[in-house]
């Protein structure tokens, strides 16, 4: 029984030497609250997200009435050519969409509306092209 | 129990507290792992090309979005921001220019400073072709003006005839009933770019004023005359337009 508080003092300066040894090198990054993401790359790698042109495609309203009915977008390379093409407009009080596929070719595809929106003074038209 | 047994009754304790404090570590280690720094990471990625599009329509007529008019060298002090029709002419003192400038500020949301103009198109419906092909230049205009006051006298340009100079166009297009021209029958014009313009509005570096169209050789001895459907006529499908399509993350 007398040996017990020599193993202990033992035991608690191994712990401490330990903990000590935990506190310099790995506790800190281990118990953050919260990961700062600054961007750039994560992991090994980066991928670069790429698009059928890099230069942007003309695109006409087409009206039926006071109302646009359909855009005609122009200028598709053919490498864009069979790639979904997606339409959205927004006239400031309600928005529509349609989609089409780009001609194997590319050049102009009309994409119409399902519900025409009335023309306004300033439209906004979003234009996806997904693939090919 | 003799003294050398000592450390043999300790090294339990102390693998036990080596274990925990390993294990500790471990799982220290290895939440970071798992969080900041993955090995892989699995994108099933497509090729995807956004581009947004802001069309500025002059419509309704009264809107102050787009101002147009049309100035005549023949009746030099006569403004003509409410007329139906903007004419641009060649002719022996009878010259006639369009002035006319769409107000970006009403694309919502507003066109960032920082982004890339992909391309900027003019739009103006003609109704009315000369008989020979004329080319057209279309020039930034440099000060401002008023629809309702801009004559041939006071416009921005001056008086000068075939001022300024074709060399600092931004660009021209070709309009004329002879097959081969670039524009030859009614309807909405082609090949009117002003994206250089434009992107230098967005940017800040010029201010828009809109632009200048005159043809490209005036005092012609023949009268040749286009006529362009104005803000004023009020019919929608022929109200010009300028389509600006451009990217916020180049």
């Amino acid at each position: 029984m007398r040996r017990r508080p020599a193993y202990l003092a033992a035991v608690m300066r191994n712990l401490i030497l330990l903990l000590a040894l935990a506190a310099a090198t790995g506790l800190t990054v281990g118990a953050a609250v919260s990961l700062a993401w600054s961007g750039g790359a994560l992991g090994a790698n980066v991928i670069t997200i790429q698009r059928c042109t890099s230069t942007g495609p003309s695109v006409i309203q087409n009206l039926s009435g006071s109302t646009v009915a359909s855009v005609t977008v122009s200028g598709l390379p053919s490498t864009c050519g069979g790639a979904t093409i997606q339409a959205t407009i927004n006239n400031h009080t309600t928005t529509a969409s349609g989609s089409n596929t780009v001609p194997a070719g590319g050049g102009s595809v009309t994409v119409t509306f399902a519900t025409a929106p009335a023309a306004s003074t300033a439209e906004q038209i979003d234009v996806v092209i997904t693939g090919p | 129990m003799s003294s050398s047994q000592a450390p043999d009754t300790m090294l339990p304790h102390l693998r036990v507290a080596v274990i925990a404090v390993a294990l500790m570590l471990g799982i220290t280690a290895g939440a970071t792992v798992a969080t900041g720094y993955a090995e892989t990471l699995n994108l099933s990625s497509q090729k995807l090309t956004p581009t947004r599009t802001c069309v500025v329509t002059a419509t309704p007529s009264s809107t102050t979005s787009v101002i147009d008019a049309s100035v005549r060298q023949a009746t030099s002090t006569t403004n003509y921001g409410t007329s139906t029709t903007n004419d641009v002419a060649s002719s022996t003192s009878a010259n006639r220019r369009l002035y006319i400038k769409f107000d970006l500020s009403g694309c919502v949301p507003t066109i960032a400073a920082s982004a890339t103009v992909r391309v900027a198109t003019l739009r103006m419906y003609v109704s009315t072709l000369p008989a020979a092909c004329r080319t057209l230049d279309i020039f930034r205009v440099g000060a401002t003006w008023s629809e309702s006051v801009i004559t041939w006298t006071n416009q921005p340009f001056g008086t000068t005839i075939n001022n300024p100079a074709t060399s600092s166009r931004t660009d021209s297009f070709n309009v004329g009933t002879p097959a081969g021209c670039e524009n030859l029958a009614v309807g909405y014009i082609t090949g009117a770019d002003v994206t250089t313009d434009v992107a230098a509005f967005v940017a800040g570096s010029a201010t828009n004023n809109g632009w200048m169209i005159r043809d490209d050789t005036e005092n012609s001895s023949t009268a040749r005359t286009t006529t362009f459907s104005a803000k004023n006529l009020g019919t929608l499908a022929q109200a010009p337009q300028l389509t600006v399509t451009y990217v916020t993350v180049p």
